[in-house]
Formats: structure tokens, C-alpha cells, sequence
């Protein structure tokens, strides 16, 4: 096993002011960086909002990409496009709002053109209640939609865009995730596996990686404790936060009652030869729970579990 | 040998039922392993809120030395690195509110009382008994030199007896003890065997109480065979920690200032510890033994214990 572990950014203290990201002030970005580079982290993913307050506080995202190399993280390794899908505007499904979605994307990737990332992240539909009924047509189009933009990012950028399904995102059944990418092109658009998305979902994330292994650009490791059994996925208006099956879907890896079998994952990904980055992810961790504790318990499972499980 | 990263699990136990479930003992201990730490240093406590503050307590949570010895290794953990006890605190399962390392007549007590702590450290891959050096100064006053002989007689008894298990009785003087003043700790030190009793520096202890732990370890480099590594912001100017009741008044309220929080992580910003230079002593002095991080009064421990495994490897070089 040689992955590289990155940690995508959720994070959030306790402050007098009450809860807080690290992007508030200079401070708490020192103490964010310092406790995720303390437990091995060597890459940092986040959402591509951030650029706009990291280059505030730092002048440019290159400075701030200096900042973390200065503090033990070598790179921002992925962004997460946090598209607000409207078929007014921008919905993968609907082809009229393309030609808006290529070009905010490249408006996008040019403020982050200094770094050397790697992947685009994206939820490649629209929320399933927004789409249903989910039709041969609308994947195709949501298809067409990723392909032309991951041309555009690996063609301009170098950026890989790569698929990454919420349970409650529109392409969410392993028949249907398999469909969108028999639908685009493999040059253009990977699959990103989101361990507990898919295990909410239903879906097997072994069974899926071993069907998409050939597509995959990472990762993101993260457990729940439930599978969706009351249709949240449909809830409206949200069901990450809003369903009432749990206020609380996920969980770090080795959580107890967790459902994702990651030495089964680590050991194909070991028969496939993966060896890229492995990101870790545990959103919500402040619901009941601590984003400190919570992350040290991750590497600490990557580190003692996974570690010894892999070749 | 060579120096290895260890930590203080007191900072998740600011109240005595605080930290009582082994399934908190455990995230703790993954927390510990994941940045970096190979092993931990246990608190004396008493009574069945304090599991992990006595053998006996250990062997009622967990079955029995052994069975919590493999779940240490099982983490990742390679030892109790120590265990820091104080002879004047109660002990609930010996009927006792404390005893005096100022009273001859209770030094085979202490002995008795300690010789568990030993044997089970032993067994847990540790070498240091860190004992408090003196009782707080505001309950003893001044230490003459007949107090000075008493106390080193006990702890060279106790010394002599931890040896037996392969560990080492080393003196530490926190901010409120008698024992953190320069002129104190070396009569303590001179009055006691150096073949069996030794120097535990605790840096933020120490600058708290207006000392300087660099220093410490120059002038008692021969004897320094325990290091405990935290930060403070503040210096007791006004003597505060010398008033009656300077546990509470000082230590736990906040003293005059009304400090939220006396101890921080190593580095901290404003932090008046200079980690380096205190190393590159010890270093000096040959000193290749555990190095203990700590901060208690944190609001959050696994944020500590990362922000101290940040600094040991990064700044420190550890």
C-alpha cells in the first residue's frame, strides 16, 4: 500500500465566539493545520469557495499552499465543486444550462490555476428529488454535461473531474452510477467513491469499486451507521441534515457499528493496484462529537487497521 | 535507547468523574498513538471514578495488568511510560487522607502504598515513579533543613524499593509545591541518594512558579532522568500560589487574573517555555529518557495532543 492520506475539510471548533471554521482568522488556521499534519495528513482537499477567504488571509492561494507545505501538508490535492444545482441556471440533466456549467467550471479552475490539483469533484446530478423520474435521458444528459467538462478541465487545467454520489444525488443506485459512466468518457470523467455515501445508498462500495476500478481517482473514507431505510434520500428540502431517519449519517472510520468493511475495500484496492490518495472525510463530526478527536481516530484506524490489512 | 514521545492522560480528567468509561480510555489512547506518542503517563487516583488511577483500580476495570498491558499494545502503544502520584493525596481503598513525606512515622506507608505503583509499572514496560516533591508551600512554609532531611529519607526509602522493580523514584515539583524554588529543590536534591532518586523537570510547572527549567537542567543535569513538556503564558509575580488554598484560588479559579487556562500545548503562541533550549539541555546532559507531554486545562484533549505531536516533530525534532 502506498496511498497518501488527505484530508477533506470540514472542520470546525469550539471558540468563545462559538462554533468556528479555521478560515475565521490566522490563529485557527494554525492550530487546523498543525493537528491534521500532527496525525500523518499530507494533502488537504476542500471546497472551491475557499479560495476567495484563503486569499484574503494569505494574499493568493499559492501563498496559502506555501503556508501548508511550511507546516507539513505537501499539496491541495482535490476541490469539491459545490455546484447549487437550479434548471433555471445549471442542472446536469437539463442540456440548455451546459454551455453555464463549462464555463463557471473554467471560471473556477482559473482562481486555482497556481496549484497542481487533481481532481474536480463534483455530485454529477442534481438532488434526486429535483430530478426524479430518474430516466435513461436525464443520466445521458448529465453524461454529456461531465464529459464536456472534464475535457475542458483536463485539456485546460489538468484537473481530472471525477463523479462523487450522495445518497440523495440523482445518480445514486449501482445500476444507474454504472449506467453515467458507460455514458461518458473515460478520458474525461472518473468516479470518486464515497464510502459511506454509497453504503447509505445501499450500494456495496466494494462491489462498486471492483465494477469501476479502472475509473476511480479517489476516495473518500468515511463510515455511517445506517442505511437508508425510510427514503430519506427523498426528504425535502435536504436530506443530509433534514431526514428524520438521523440527525447524524456520518461517522469516522472504525466507528463502532460502522457499515463500510474498509479491510475488504483496502484489499481490493491492493488487487487493482491503487496507489494514489486515499482521502478521509468524516462531515457532521461536530453532531455529538469533536472534529479533533474524530480525525486522530481516522489515522489512527488508517495507521494501526487498514495499514496492516494492505500488502 | 533513545528519547521517546509519551502523554499525560490527566488532561482528560478535570473532574473526578471525568474519563471513567474504557471506551473513553480507548479513543484516548488511539488519539496518543495517532500523533505520534508510543506511550502514556498514568495519574494516582482513588476510588472507582479513577480507573486508571491504581493497579488495583486498573485490575477491576480491565481483568487484570496483562489483559490492559495488550490493549495498550494493541493501539500502538509500547508503555506506561510512568505513573505521577502524590503521597499527600487520599487514598480511598487504605482508609487514608493522605500522608506526609514530612512525618518519619508515615514513610513505610508511603512505601507500602507506592510498592503497587511500581510492580505494575514494571510490568507495563514504565521506569518512573514521579513523585511530588513537597507538600504545597502555603501548608509547610519554610523548609528547614531538618524537613529537608525527613523528606529525603523517605523518598530515598522509597527509591530503594522501586529499584527493586526496575524504577526509578523521580521528584517533581509542580507550581504550588514547596519544592519549586530553586533554593528548596537543591537541598531536596543534595539530601537524597542519586543512585536511586532522580529529577523530574516539568517545564510549565516550573515557569508558572517563576523558575527557570533550563536552568533546572543545567544545575541538576545529573540527576534529570524524567522530562514533562507543557507551556504557560504566565508567571505567579504575585506570589499567589504561596496563599492558603492556592489548589483552588489559584490553580482551579484563576488566581487574582482570573486565568481561564494556567497550561497550554508546547509552542503555544506567547508561550513562555523555551522547549528547544530545555531539550538541547537534557540532550546535553546525555538524557535519552521518555519526554511527556501534557496540558492540562485544555477544552480539548485530542486537539492538544495534536498540537503537542505537531511541535514534537516539527519543531522539535522528535
Amino acid at each position: 500500500m502506498t496511498y497518501r492520506w488527505a484530508y477533506m475539510d470540514h472542520w470546525r471548533v469550539d471558540t468563545p465566539r462559538g462554533p468556528q471554521t479555521q478560515y475565521a482568522n490566522r490563529r485557527l488556521m494554525d492550530d487546523f493545520v498543525k493537528q491534521i499534519a500532527a496525525v500523518g495528513f499530507e494533502g488537504l482537499d476542500m471546497f472551491d469557495f475557499q479560495v476567495y477567504g484563503l486569499s484574503g488571509m494569505f494574499g493568493s492561494i499559492g501563498k496559502y499552499q506555501e503556508y501548508l507545505q511550511d507546516h507539513g501538508i505537501t499539496k491541495i490535492v482535490n476541490l469539491f465543486r459545490g455546484i447549487m444545482y437550479d434548471p433555471r441556471v445549471a442542472d446536469a440533466h437539463v442540456r440548455a444550462t451546459h454551455d453555464e456549467i463549462v464555463e463557471s467550471t473554467r471560471r473556477m479552475l482559473g482562481m486555482w490555476s497556481d496549484l497542481q490539483i487533481e481532481n474536480l469533484i463534483v455530485m454529477p446530478a442534481s438532488l434526486y428529488t429535483s430530478t426524479a423520474p430518474v430516466t435513461d435521458d436525464k443520466i445521458a444528459a448529465a453524461a454529456e454535461c461531465w464529459t464536456r467538462v472534464g475535457e475542458m478541465s483536463l485539456t485546460e487545467f489538468g484537473v481530472r473531474t471525477t463523479g462523487h454520489h450522495e445518497f440523495f444525488c440523482a445518480i445514486r443506485t449501482f445500476e444507474d452510477i454504472v449506467r453515467f459512466y458507460e455514458l461518458t468518457d473515460p478520458r474525461y470523467v472518473s468516479f470518486f467513491c464515497d464510502t459511506a455515501q454509497h453504503c447509505i445508498a445501499g450500494v456495496d462500495p466494494v462491489e462498486l469499486y471492483e465494477r469501476l476500478h479502472d475509473r476511480v481517482s479517489g476516495f473518500h473514507f468515511k463510515d455511517t451507521r445506517e442505511q437508508d431505510t425510510t427514503g430519506a434520500y427523498q426528504h425535502r428540502p435536504d436530506a443530509e441534515l433534514m431526514a428524520p431517519q438521523t440527525d447524524r449519517w456520518f461517522h469516522e472510520m472504525g466507528t463502532e457499528g460502522g457499515l463500510v468493511d474498509f479491510q475488504r475495500l483496502v484489499r481490493a484496492m491492493d488487487a487493482h493496484g491503487y496507489d494514489g490518495w486515499v482521502t478521509v472525510e468524516h462531515d457532521k463530526a461536530n453532531i455529538g462529537g469533536d472534529y479533533a478527536e474524530s480525525t486522530a481516530l481516522s489515522m489512527w484506524y488508517a495507521k494501526q487497521v487498514l495499514g496492516k490489512v494492505a500488502s | 535507547m533513545s528519547i521517546r514521545r509519551s502523554y499525560a492522560l490527566n488532561q482528560w480528567k478535570p473532574n473526578f468523574d471525568d474519563f471513567c468509561r474504557p471506551d473513553a480510555h480507548l479513543r484516548a489512547f488511539k488519539t496518543v498513538v495517532a500523533a505520534g506518542f508510543t506511550g502514556v503517563e498514568l495519574r494516582g487516583g482513588t476510588g472507582r471514578w479513577d480507573p486508571l488511577g491504581r493497579p488495583s483500580s486498573i485490575e477491576a476495570t480491565y481483568g487484570s495488568l496483562a489483559t490492559f498491558g495488550k490493549l495498550l499494545t494493541d493501539v500502538g502503544l509500547t508503555a506506561v511510560s510512568s505513573w505521577a502520584v502524590d503521597p499527600g493525596e487520599p487514598v480511598d481503598e487504605e482508609l487514608s487522607h493522605g500522608r506526609s513525606v514530612l512525618e518519619r512515622g508515615q514513610h513505610a506507608a508511603i512505601v507500602e502504598w507506592a510498592r503497587p505503583f511500581a510492580a505494575a509499572l514494571a510490568e507495563l514496560g514504565g521506569s518512573r515513579l514521579v513523585v511530588r516533591a513537597l507538600p504545597a508551600a502555603w501548608q509547610v512554609g519554610a523548609v528547614d533543613d531538618a524537613a529537608i532531611a525527613t523528606a529525603a529519607e523517605c523518598f530515598d526509602a522509597l527509591g530503594a524499593m522501586t529499584a527493586g522493580h526496575g524504577v526509578r523514584v523521580s521528584l517533581h515539583a509542580d507550581v504550588l509545591s514547596a519544592a519549586a524554588d530553586d533554593e528548596v529543590l537543591d537541598r531536596l536534591l543534595a539530601a537524597t541518594d542519586p543512585a536511586v532518586v532522580g529529577l523530574t523537570v516539568d517545564t510549565g510547572e516550573l515557569t508558572l512558579a517563576g523558575l527557570d527549567p533550563v536552568a533546572v537542567v543545567h544545575r541538576h543535569a545529573a540527576r534529570l532522568d524524567h522530562l514533562q513538556l507543557k507551556d504557560t503564558r504566565y508567571v505567579d509575580t504575585a506570589g499567589e500560589r504561596l496563599r492558603p488554598h492556592a489548589e483552588h484560588a489559584f490553580l482551579t479559579a484563576g488566581g487574582d487574573r482570573e486565568v481561564e487556562r494556567w497550561f497550554f500545548e508546547v509552542g503555544t503562541r506567547d508561550g513562555l517555555v523555551d522547549a528547544p533550549a530545555v531539550l538541547d539541555a537534557a540532550r546535553g546532559a546525555g538524557y535519552d529518557g521518555w519526554v511527556v507531554f501534557e496540558s492540562e486545562q485544555t477544552p480539548n484533549p485530542a486537539s492538544s495532543v495534536m498540537l503537542n505531536g505537531w511541535c514534537a516533530k516539527h519543531r522539535l525534532g522528535l
